[in-house]
């Protein structure tokens, strides 16, 4: 163990653009990665991060309008869901979002589900259900139900289908509390946007929001935390000292393919779940492998083997019934395996040794 | 090791004390001068002045808020660098780790947080923990949330529970003190209510906005929590809320209170454009209200971003947003409203609030009871701290910065009739003394023998910016953290908070009510000792019953 931490210290002290990857760890463990990644002058990108970079840059760009799934669940009284994503990575999500009991709801509306090009699922009992789908593709069907609702003009040949439109828009304008659900990893970045334009129409007159599907591997957990660490999420370079993100430049496989990163960190080390490393990241670039599972890694690879988070020890992570950071207790008792956090900081101990030497 | 600063004059209101003299520190506090004994250490502090470190009582640094802030406007350190304002052109400027050493370097030692969401008082926590060097505490938010509301349904009100559940929160989420933010108003806009009144009522739970602050009072005050209720109430930011503000500190009726950043409610509707200041007239409900403690909220010309849980005014205030971009976050209890703002010196509205909030500090007759604040970020970013003690403690930069405002402003303003200039131990009062009297942090705002040895030491000079900008010298805790401005010693702080007993009968009701309505678990949010791993993070201030 000592050799390998050794050996870590000498290939992470010698790269010039280390790439800190997966990052499917706890709160504890992303705070280390981002202390290292600092230190080293590297990137830091969490293996899904493609949702969560998409809403940061519209973020950014023109604001947001979350609901936490607790609010949903008590109080919209329409439900728009987009896509597969959201029943994807989340198979009970309806029965979440449609409980038996709930608090007081504003408006006398009976609840009402918008299905927006999506597989045919089961829908909860004693809630009506509108499809939306024929022939158009998702980002057109989003962007006719937001010209309905902001009651634009626009033309379809499928009569049913603008049929269907109006009124779901109509029955948008007359919602107490609209929410529209996705996963921004499914949705293009206008998609994103058309949706947002129509919840600030709507917000005019009513009460709209959005719940975004968190990202596995408490991608949202680890997003948190660099944000509050360096003012910046996934996707961030330290090379220049003072961060600086790009959804482009600055995303982990990107870096490895076209040889601009010269060393991987890659972190897999969460219960229950699995990062599934960059393509041929494994090859050529030489890596230290923290993880909680089996790895097949190249002779040159360092691997370390470290307890998996809410299994082998507590662990905060993003938890989306409470939308936000929750602790889970480890679910198979005290283990003597170190965290990713112990691994990370020794790691960076030693570096610090070597460079005084 | 026996530490002395040597000389310096010791400015020390809470002990009546405006003198040269010495001041020793040991293991980590203040002392006595010990008989016959040497120094280990000597700092000659001659000509400078000493005060005990400051304490922030309002000052968003942490949490799901300040973190959507930071996702909404990255941007927010390079435009407010790029303006002139003293904060380093890089987004991890507002970043936990600088927000700490920003802090340090100004003199402060300790600083409360006053938004914690009870769900998310782990990332709080989290974040708290990753600011070094100072002290820290937060205030956690109830009021809007549905179990309180349940508990205070019209008719059928449970005192005892409401005893027990606001006990059970501050234990469970290792918060200070109670913050209430615009009592019902909250819960009233997700009804779709756009305004809301102190004797408006809740809809489906017919309890007032009133009605909810009174019941907290009386709880807080039962479960002895030294800190009193931190009240931001109805309709901030409202031309002619001056009488809500009023009222409010009527209806208080002898019960102690904490009005957060009263300058936002210090407005009149008078005159041609229906905004004036209000000051005189809350000044002199303040004073009248011994009861009551305020902090300002003071507003200066520039960029930022004010961070909300009073989604209902942040929703409203979207329209002003600059740049045009915002967050209306809904979530349990308040949510959050985040909108960026850039405060103009050319505008009539921004220039009165900027002379309200002074006038607020200037008409008060006991400063004890209005601390020092600017709402950080929400009236300008706590970098500026120095610029606006410069303002207090110097009328000819006053009158400098009031001879820039629109004409508009500056004739319906009083500020320019009021000669006073605060005094360095009246600056110690609001910005140290006072904050820990209120807090109930007695430990700390003073130098007598077993205080703390938060020190902060300044080169006196006419220029008061400068003056407090960059410390000569900071101790935290009796370690030399400061000099000359920068940090030399980056340590980590305790977070404090207290510990009310309940009936543990309220933790199967708050699980039955998360499990059915949240299908969430009490337990995911309840912080304990390991969300931070720096040893004895946490230290308990007593309640007194
Ligand atoms: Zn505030």
């Amino acid at each position: 163990m000592d050799s390998a931490l050794d050996r870590a210290a000498d290939l992470l002290a010698q790269a010039r653009l280390p790439v800190f990857g997966g990052l499917f760890t706890d709160v504890n463990g992303a705070a280390a990665a981002l202390a290292l990644a600092q230190k080293l002058g590297g990137v830091i990108d969490h293996a899904a991060s493609s949702g969560t970079s998409k809403a940061a840059r519209v973020m950014r760009e023109t604001g947001s309008t979350p609901a936490s799934l607790g609010e949903v669940r008590n109080r919209a009284d329409t439900v728009v869901l987009i896509g597969d994503g959201p029943r994807e990575r989340d198979s009970k999500l309806l029965e979440k979002l449609f409980p038996a009991k709930s608090l007081p709801r504003p408006g006398d509306n009976k609840r009402e589900l918008i299905v927006i090009r999506a597989k045919k699922g089961k829908t909860p009992k004693g809630v009506r259900t509108m499809e939306l789908d024929g022939k158009h593709a998702l980002p057109d069907l989003v962007a006719l139900l937001g010209a309905a609702a902001r009651e634009l003009p626009f033309e379809v040949r499928d009569a049913a289908l603008a049929k269907k439109v109006l009124s779901a828009g109509k029955r948008l304008r007359e919602s107490a509390f609209v929410v529209f659900v996705y996963d921004p990893a499914e949705l293009e970045e206008p998609v994103l946007h058309t949706v947002l334009e129509t919840v600030r129409h709507l917000v005019k007159s009513t009460r709209a929001a959005t719940l975004s599907m968190s990202a596995p591997g408490n991608g949202d957990g680890v997003n948190l935390c660099s944000i509050w660490t360096c003012g910046l999420p996934m996707r961030t370079s330290f090379a220049g000292g003072a961060p600086e993100n790009n959804m482009w430049a600055f995303e982990a496989e990107r870096l490895l393919k076209s040889g601009e990163a010269d060393a991987l960190v890659w972190i897999d080390a969460l219960d229950g779940a699995e990062a599934s490393p960059p393509t041929r990241a494994f090859r050529g670039i030489p890596a230290v492998v923290l993880s909680s599972k089996p790895v097949k890694a190249g002779r040159d690879d360092v691997v370390i083997e470290v307890g998996a988070a809410a299994a082998d020890h507590d662990a905060e992570i993003y938890l989306p019934p409470i939308a936000g950071i929750g602790v889970v207790k480890a679910s198979s008792g005290a283990s003597k395996k170190p965290t990713v956090a112990d691994v990370l900081k020794e790691i960076g101990a030693l570096i610090d040794k070597k460079g005084a030497a | 090791m026996l530490v002395q600063l040597k000389g310096g004059r010791v400015i020390d209101p809470a002990n009546n004390r405006d003198a040269v003299g010495d001041v020793y520190v040991e293991n980590g506090r203040i002392v006595e001068k010990p008989a016959g004994r040497k120094p280990d250490e000597v700092h000659d502090v001659s000509g400078k002045i000493v005060m005990a470190g400051a304490i922030d009582v309002h000052s968003h640094i942490a949490g799901t808020n300040v973190t959507l802030g930071r996702q909404l406007m990255p941007e927010l350190p390079l435009i407010a660098a790029a303006e002139g304002q003293p904060i380093l052109p890089s987004t991890a400027a507002w970043g936990a780790y600088a927000t700490g050493l920003r802090y340090a370097e100004m003199g402060y030692t300790t600083v409360i947080e006053p938004a914690m969401i009870p769900t998310h008082a782990i990332q709080a926590h989290k974040e708290m923990a990753s600011i070094p060097v100072i002290d820290v505490a937060g205030l956690v938010v109830l009021g809007n949330d549905d179990y309180t509301l349940n508990l205070l349904r019209k008719g059928k009100a449970k005192s005892d529970e409401l005893k027990d559940y606001v006990a059970w929160t501050l234990a469970h989420s290792k918060a200070l003190g109670l913050k209430v933010i615009n009592a019902g108003g909250s819960e009233a806009f997700k009804f779709n209510a756009r305004t809301f009144d102190l004797d408006e009522e809740v809809p489906e739970y017919g309890v007032t906005s009133r009605g909810i602050v009174e019941a907290m009072q009386k709880v807080v005050a039962d479960l002895g929590v030294p800190h009193p209720p931190h009240v931001h109430t109805n309709n901030l930011g409202i031309a002619g809320n001056v009488e809500t503000a009023v009222a409010t500190l009527e209806a208080t009726q002898g019960h102690p209170i904490h009005l957060a950043h009263i300058q936002f409610y210090g407005y009149g509707n008078e005159g041609d454009k229906g905004f004036s200041s209000g000051a005189p007239a809350l000044m002199e409900a303040i004073n009248k209200h011994k009861n009551a403690t305020v902090d300002v909220g003071q507003v200066l010309f520039g960029q930022t971003v004010t961070i909300s849980g009073d989604i209902l005014r942040q929703f409203d205030g979207r329209r002003a947003a600059n740049p045009k971009k915002w967050v209306i976050n809904q979530a349990e209890g308040n949510g959050t409203g985040v909108v960026p703002y850039n405060y103009k010196r050319k505008s009539f509205v921004n220039a009165l609030q900027w002379a309200i909030g002074l006038e607020i500090f200037l008409l008060a007759d006991d400063l004890w009871r209005v601390l020092f604040s600017t709402d950080h970020p929400n009236g300008a970013l706590f970098t500026r701290y120095p610029e606006i003690f410069h303002l207090l403690m110097d009328r000819d930069e006053r009158a400098r910065w009031f001879d820039s405002l629109p004409e508009a402003s500056r004739q319906v303003s009083g500020l320019a009739g009021i000669s006073r200039e605060l005094t360095l131990s009246e600056l110690a009062i609001i910005t140290r003394a006072a904050p820990a009297k209120v807090l109930g942090m007695t430990d700390r705002g003073h130098l007598a023998p077993g205080a703390v040895a938060d020190v902060a030491v300044y080169t006196d000079q006419k220029n008061k910016t400068k003056m407090f900008a960059a410390a000569d010298l900071v101790f935290k805790s009796g370690n030399v953290v400061v000099r000359k401005g920068t940090v030399v010693d980056v340590t980590w702080g305790h977070c404090f908070h207290v510990d009310p007993g309940f009936d543990s009968q309220i933790n199967k009701r708050v699980c039955s009510f998360y499990d059915t309505y949240y299908g969430a678990d009490p337990s995911w949010f309840g912080v304990t000792e390991t969300v931070s791993d720096h040893p004895d993070r946490f230290a308990t201030i007593r309640c007194a019953s």
